[in-house]
């Protein structure tokens, strides 16, 4: 009942007070002396420390600074903006309509905010916690609006890399499905699209609990470490743990793409996401053959480029549609 | 200026080169920034300092990334240059819990028990507010900032907002015991 008589006397300050609190703390008041007492000195002690707050500050003084790095950093940019404006304005509708941002209420508690990329596009977010979060291409993640929950719960379909600021009475958590990997504070990578039947969790620094739905209620199935990564099959529930480079694992987010022994099945799954391409072999035993390779940052025609000459294959492009095919073959579409 | 569109409308402008957007956010955000760097720096020309690099810092790091929160962003970004600016200056980050009356600076010269003896003056409850454990501390004076509400002030730190409210009036109680110290201690002189 003391707590509460505190809770009611800073309300009443705050002017955040009910009626039926303010009736409340009349009574209390009026019960005995001692009441009184707490009143006027639980006043006095926070309009006192109100007054820490009475130097003024100076904005005209601290935007003056902040506008002339402002100019000077706007007269070192090129001239060549001016051509640059209906492009930028281009990409800026694409990059709305590529990661869009929209909510919806789940019911009672929290209200969660949407990220989705397309194919092709991929993005970089810090979240209310302050926590970065890249976002890979055609990937979804919902976030509670304000991270004040008991727990950082987000939901991925898709690929993304997270850098994750500690809380200690928070831990972060991921769902890709029936698989939750719930962190303090750490980075690491999750591959988790819907589509695909596998989930890839990699810890670049810290450590994570990766846990599983068995049985009704969540599991741990693995503790993992820097440079420690899970691949679970999401259809017969079986997985594999090894060691790896995180590094190269999320050398996506700078746009660099690095293949250890991967099959071209699932190097051209990976560029579909990045490139926003749909790419087909005219011989499914083609997507077979393994490769080791490292793009960085360039474009998907040198990438495709180089990948059918390690592999001895050949490719043809027609729009957004890419056709992989034996060498002495040449690949499209059959006309219906 | 764009006083009536949002924080997130505010953010998108940022991304396309609008320093009006940041000036709208500056104007909005400034002052509460600085009351809340101040809480931790305990002086307010380098609390305003911390702030306008930050707001630089925004403007320079616009295109990184997509700020989802901005308000968010800012006042733990500002929470971190703050603690960062206390530990290059070598200073105890959060004061000794022990009452210590070489912490009391006064203008006047007088004997802290003097004046707490007569009824407080502020100024007095003020620095014994500087001696409250640093959580205690820095929860009382952050619940005056005018932009932020407990729910915001638990989400800016990572606690909960039970623990910002418990932690509230758990300061007032604290607050009453050690004045009520130094009254009985100034009377015994």
């Amino acid at each position: 009942m003391e707590d509460n008589s505190y809770k009611l006397i800073i309300a009443y300050f705050e002017k955040t007070i009910s009626d039926e609190g303010l009736t409340q703390l009349q009574e209390w008041i009026e019960a005995s002396p001692e009441h009184q007492t707490q009143f006027s000195d639980t006043i006095h002690i926070l309009e006192a420390s109100k007054l820490y707050f009475k130097p003024q500050v100076h904005p005209e003084k601290a935007w003056a600074k902040i506008q002339a790095h402002i100019s000077a950093e706007e007269s070192q940019r090129p001239v060549k903006k001016r051509r640059w404006m209906p492009f930028v304005a281009a990409c800026l509708i694409c990059c709305i309509l590529g990661s869009v941002i929209y909510k919806y209420r789940t019911g009672a508690e929290e209200e969660y905010q949407f990220l989705s990329n397309t194919n092709g596009k991929q993005a970089k977010y810090i979240l209310p916690d302050s926590s970065v979060v890249y976002l890979g291409g055609g990937s979804k993640l919902k976030y509670p609006k304000d991270f004040t929950g008991k727990t950082r719960e987000v939901y991925l379909d898709g690929e993304a890399f997270f850098d994750v600021v500690h809380q200690a009475e928070h831990p972060f958590t991921v769902a890709t499905g029936d698989i939750t990997t719930v962190v303090l504070g750490t980075s690491f990578n999750i591959k988790a699209y819907g589509h695909e039947d596998r989930i890839a969790v990699t810890v670049k620094t810290g450590k994570v609990a990766v846990m599983a739905k068995t049985r009704g209620h969540n599991e741990v199935i693995r503790y993992l470490l820097p440079d420690d990564q899970i691949s679970i099959n999401t259809q017969n529930g079986l997985y594999t743990f090894s060691e790896t480079d995180a590094d190269d694992v999320i050398s996506w987010i700078r746009r660099d793409f690095i293949y250890y022994n991967t099959s071209l099945q699932d190097i051209v799954m990976s560029l579909e996401h990045h490139y926003g391409v749909e790419i087909e072999f005219t011989d499914p035993e083609l997507s077979k053959v393994r490769l080791t390779a490292k793009f960085k940052n360039i474009s998907l025609s040198e990438t495709m480029d180089n990948l059918t000459i390690l592999s001895g294959l050949a490719y043809t492009q027609n729009g957004n549609h890419l056709y992989i095919s034996n060498n002495n073959q040449k690949g499209g579409k059959i006309m219906k | 200026m764009y006083p009536e569109l949002s924080d997130e409308a505010l953010t998108d402008l940022l991304q396309n080169n609008d320093h009006l957007a940041l000036e709208t956010l500056f104007n909005r955000y400034y002052k509460p920034l600085c009351q809340f760097s101040a809480v931790y720096t305990r002086e307010y020309v380098i609390a305003e300092e911390i702030i306008a690099n930050l707001f630089i810092k925004v403007w320079d790091n616009r295109h990184d990334a997509v700020v989802l929160n901005i308000k968010s962003y800012l006042f733990v970004a500002a929470k971190n240059l703050a603690l960062n600016y206390l530990e290059k200056k070598k200073e105890p980050v959060d004061s000794i819990e022990e009452i210590n009356t070489d912490h009391f600076t006064f203008q006047d010269g007088k004997n802290p028990f003097e004046i707490l003896s007569s009824r407080e003056s502020y100024d007095g409850i003020l620095n014994v507010i500087d001696t409250l454990p640093p959580g205690q501390r820095q929860i009382l004076l952050m619940s005056h900032i005018d932009s932020l509400d407990n729910r915001q002030i638990s989400g800016i730190l990572g606690i909960s907002v039970r623990t910002v409210d418990t932690t509230l009036y758990k300061s007032i109680k604290k607050l009453r015991l050690l004045l009520k110290d130094f009254r009985r201690s100034a009377q015994g002189n």
